[in-house]
């Protein structure tokens, strides 16, 4: 009986070709996005669940009140793993990650990378596998390291790198006591070398403070022990810790398990709420969009040349067949259908990976060698089949024998049919897109306009390393007479981040509740607002080399003399971290963070805090060129032994609306594929509608009618459906991108324009798609047309 | 072998409605061969559609092989249908996309025929039709004749106790209505028996009986034989 259905359906396939090429297109094509979806989902979805452990990692995380609202964040003291792992029985092991950037040195070959300096159990509590080396003592003692696999082969080729020494920071000497296996695609961690944290203690960067979180705690609980219980007795660890220290805290840990950390990252409230799994989701949804309205195309075509085989249906039903058997027949066949438009997603999948992972910045593959990927397939192609084929193979296995047998049969015209609202629903969602995608690459063209608050052409900035710090004040100075630069400032952090922030800062006429308010901080020796071309608006620059008590000095921005409610700032007298700053300058707001946010509070202290960045303007004199050569000349002179990198402002701020551009072209490219899918799907309606009028347009012919009545005719019906599918779309993708922008302060409001356009656009593309019909119908020759009855 | 007993049958559209069926009572006996005459619309085709179980009855009795059939679901008529009913229509009703022997095979699939016997069954069926050098083309490679000649291949396969024949050579000339015909007085004689609608005085005359009908209803019946 099988033999018999799949000769049917393969000669059927190829009997159609057209029909068969659009349903097995689109279907390839709505499968092939899905296909792409699930892929990054279920990457986003399997973070570090692949550590043995995972069930008993638990990341520690404060929450504490600031500026009235309650946070949660994963950045805790250095002294708080060491302190749960000696004091509480439920703590197996506890183990922290610091990240670091050194400059790692193999006789000539020098590589700036980014690694950890973390706790010896960091092998065994996660599953880094080794390549070589042994885990337990592979980061037992200070001047050993353990690399990636990829890391050993950019420092010693394809030499074994194990017993090998490499140079960190020109200074220490390190043996190469393990090799890691490639981190995979879907972990947080990402390093490319693991240093012992005794190292970190050696260089003078460890510290036993409680008020300092800069670090990642991960505790391991031993088997049975509860997260509630636990989280109940670690509660008030740091508060404790700081009872009559002076520096009481009000700070509270709490647990989270390592494997929701990815997706559970936006703390509301005190509470992880969401985060990435927003974005899962939504992408899920778009996922099941697009394979239904694939499916739609087949559902819609398959009813629409019901006609054609309703003669089938009527002579299998006399012969014997009951409707259980055609059912079953019908969903073979676009079973069938969907197991070669699954062969061609694949290809257009595995085609297309290295331009979507570009696009989405991951590492995705299909890994044959997992049986899990063919159950996967198998499963994949049975649903398409079932979803596509049910309503088709029910519809059609209801045909009456006694009315097809006649051959007068004819498919109803009833007012409101299930296909009409399949296509509505198809454009539906297709014009939601298009409305997304506008309204995103305004939101952005928005954000990309608004006054950054400094100049970011010709700025650029290097990192502080090596020998820099000590030969400074000789780079600074023959930056600008060797006509590299006009300007050189010393800073915290490159302009476009912060990197520290901090509170409990008291100044004239503060309360106690100002305590509570976080401040960003940043820093500088000289000429920061000449540098950078922030506007000063009342006080002066900072300048060391002309003010000796400068090292104490600060410069505030608007926001933070408004928060601080300083009538006369310049002269006033800030206590920040245990030192009296002197406020010298006001700047204008410059946006250092999102430039979707409001500019926070921001206090640029004086040399008496920390550098890590030097920013320089080119001088316009030259060329580009021509002062990055000058400049690396002199970096080089006074730092021979690290390789030079030079950072554009304006590259790194562009960085700040990635996400966004992402989320914008992935928004259009979905648009674009749900409109061609649905295109062809129209395309196909248009066909058959022109076929089974043949006799309605000769006619009217006959009678008079001219081409372009006729096309109009034949166009009304679709363009209908278009119309109803954008009154439809218009609340939904309203609704989505009114609560979108409300998540960012500096948003567009929702134009009515862009709905209308949207319309517009959609009607086009509808029109084109079926006029090529609708015209080939009209202009056929009525005496052919009516010979066929 | 058939009874049927004050049969009703009413279509109804929103404004129309149309009686097929009234009150119609007849009797075919095992081995008959029966014509149905009549002019268009007067119940000749929903009585066959009735009498294939194709269609169910309103009212009244419809007793096959001694079993009343009138109220059975559709999964019992396909059941009994596809053991005891060939049909062989005006339009040949041949699967395009199937093959003359695929065709006809189509009814043994159905009642669960094992491959090689279904082999045996079609090859013997075709020949009796002569058209075994054809076997391996499509319907649309055949004349109307041919056609047909396979449609009642398949009506036969499955050595069906009845064949209903609606109008089988209205669609054919003289030469190949004769052959049709005759191959169907052939089946009558090895014991099949036949109910068949036509509009053909000519072929009638080839039955043993023939009903007339006129508005649902048998006006008069004619013993030929």
């Amino acid at each position: 009986m099988f033999n018999n259905y799949f000769k049917i359906a393969f000669r059927n396939l190829w009997k159609n070709k057209a029909f068969s090429f659009i349903n097995i297109a689109g279907l390839a094509v709505g499968m092939a996005s899905a296909i792409l979806i699930l892929l990054w989902i279920q990457n986003e979805m399997s973070h570090d669940h692949f550590h043995e452990k995972a069930d008993r990692i638990y990341t520690l995380n404060n929450r504490d009140k600031f500026n009235g609202d309650l946070w949660a964040w994963s950045w805790t003291p250095k002294i708080l793993g060491p302190t749960v792992k000696q004091d509480y029985p439920e703590v197996e092991d506890a183990v922290r990650t610091n990240n670091g950037t050194f400059l790692l040195s193999v006789g000539d070959k020098h590589l700036n990378a980014q690694g950890y300096f973390t706790d010896t159990g960091f092998l065994s509590m996660f599953s880094f596998p080794l390549v070589n080396g042994n885990i337990s003592t592979a980061l037992n003692s200070i001047n050993k390291i353990v690399i990636t696999q990829e890391f050993s082969k950019k420092l010693f080729g394809n030499d074994n790198a194990m017993g090998k020494m490499i140079k960190i920071d020109s200074t220490d000497n390190f043996t190469v006591s393990g090799v890691l296996k490639d981190l995979p695609n879907n972990t947080k961690f990402d390093f490319e070398y693991l240093l012992p944290w005794s190292y970190m203690s050696k260089i003078g960067y460890d510290d036993s403070s409680w008020g300092n979180n800069s670090v990642q705690t991960y505790v391991l609980l031993k088997n049975n022990v509860s997260q509630k219980t636990f989280d109940a007795k670690i509660r008030n660890i740091t508060i404790d810790h700081t009872k009559n220290t002076g520096d009481q805290s009000t700070t509270q840990v709490f647990t989270q398990k390592l494997s929701d950390q990815w997706l559970y990252s936006k703390s509301e409230n005190g509470q992880y709420v969401g985060g990435r799994i927003e974005t899962v989701k939504l992408f899920a949804i778009i996922a099941a969009f697009i394979l239904l309205i694939a499916c739609i195309n087949f559902m819609n075509l398959s009813t629409a040349r019901s006609e054609k085989r309703a003669k089938e249906v009527g002579i299998r039903k006399a012969v014997g067949a009951q409707k259980r058997l055609l059912v079953i027949q019908f969903i073979g066949e676009s079973i069938i259908l969907a197991f070669i438009a699954f062969i061609l997603a694949v290809l257009v999948v595995e085609l297309s990976l290295p331009g979507f992972n570009d696009l989405v910045d991951k590492k995705l593959y299909i890994d044959w060698s997992n049986v899990s990927y063919w159950l996967f397939a198998i499963g994949f192609i049975l649903f398409t089949g079932v979803l596509a084929g049910s309503y088709p193979a029910f519809y059609l296995s209801s045909y009456k024998p006694v009315k097809v047998l006649k051959g007068t049969f004819k498919a109803g015209q009833a007012l409101i049919t299930p296909r009409k609202v399949l296509v509505v629903l198809q454009f539906t969602f297709a014009i939601a897109l298009i409305i997304c995608t506008i309204i995103v690459e305004r939101q952005i063209q928005y954000a990309e306009s608004r006054d950054s608050g400094y100049v970011r052409d010709k700025l650029v900035y290097t990192f502080i390393q090596g020998d820099v710090s000590k030969h400074y004040d000789l780079i600074r100075n023959e930056l600008i007479a060797g006509g590299a630069a006009v300007s050189v400032t010393k800073s915290m952090s490159p302009i476009t981040q912060r990197y520290s922030d901090g509170w409990g800062w008291s100044w004239p006429g503060a309360t106690e509740d100002d305590k509570k308010t976080d401040f960003v901080r940043m820093a500088s020796d000289a000429d920061f607002a000449k540098t950078l071309g922030v506007e000063i608006l009342q006080g002066r620059d900072i300048d060391i080399y002309k003010y000796s008590t400068d090292s104490t000095a600060m410069m505030l921005n608007q926001s933070a003399v408004k928060i601080m409610r300083l009538k006369n700032p310049v002269g006033a007298v800030v206590e920040a971290d245990g030192r009296q700053w002197h406020v010298v300058g006001v700047v204008k707001d410059f946006i250092y963070e999102s430039p979707y946010e409001k500019v926070e509070q921001l206090a640029i202290f004086g040399p008496k805090s920390w550098f890590t960045t030097i920013h320089f303007k080119l001088n316009p004199a030259n060329s580009t060129q021509k002062d990055l050569q000058l400049a690396e000349t002199v970096f080089k002179k006074y730092n021979p032994q690290y390789p030079v990198t030079f950072n554009f402002a304006d590259e790194s701020y562009a960085l700040k609306f990635e996400e966004e551009k992402r989320t914008g072209t992935l928004a259009a490219l979905f648009a674009g594929l749900t409109i061609f899918i649905s295109c062809l799907g129209l395309f196909g309606l248009a066909t058959y509608m022109a076929e089974n009028r043949i006799k309605e347009i000769g006619v009217r012919k006959v009678l008079g009618a001219s081409v372009i009545g006729i096309t109009s005719l034949l166009s009304k019906d679709f363009l209908k459906l278009v119309i109803i599918s954008l009154l439809v779309a218009t609340p939904i993708a309203w609704w989505a991108m009114y609560t979108w922008l409300k998540t960012y302060t500096y948003h567009i409001p929702v134009e009515w324009w862009v709905f209308v356009l949207a319309g517009l656009l959609s009607i086009a593309i509808a029109l084109l798609t079926v006029s090529y019909q609708s015209i080939k119908a009209a202009i056929a020759n009525p005496a052919k047309s009516l010979r066929t009855e | 072998m058939i009874k049927i007993t004050e049969l009703e049958k009413v279509y109804r559209t929103e404004e129309v409605e149309t009686v097929a069926l009234n009150k119609l009572s007849i009797e075919v006996k095992e081995g008959e061969f029966v014509a149905v005459m009549g002019p268009s619309g007067c119940g000749k085709s929903t009585l066959l559609n009735i009498l294939g179980m194709l269609d169910d009855p309103d009212d009244g009795s419809f007793v096959f092989n001694g079993i009343e059939v009138a109220h059975f679901n559709e999964r019992k008529r396909a059941d009994l249908r596809k053991n005891n009913i060939g049909f062989v229509f005006q339009s040949f009703n041949l699967i395009d996309e199937l093959t003359v022997f695929e065709n006809v095979e189509l009814p043994l699939i159905y009642t669960g025929v094992k491959t090689a016997e279904r082999k045996k069954r079609v090859e013997e069926v075709l020949d009796k039709v002569q058209i075994m050098h054809r076997r391996n083309h499509y319907p649309q490679q055949l004349s109307g004749g041919q056609q047909q000649r396979v449609a009642v291949a398949r009506a036969v396969v499955n050595h069906p106790k009845l064949i209903l024949a609606d109008e089988p050579t209205g669609n054919l000339d003289s030469n190949n209505g004769n052959e049709v015909m005759q191959l169907l007085t052939e089946l009558n004689e090895q014991g099949t028996t036949i109910v068949m609608v036509t509009h053909s005085e000519h072929d009638a005359r080839y039955s043993h009986r023939i009903i007339r009908m006129l508005d649902g209803q048998t006006v008069t019946e004619n013993i030929l034989i």
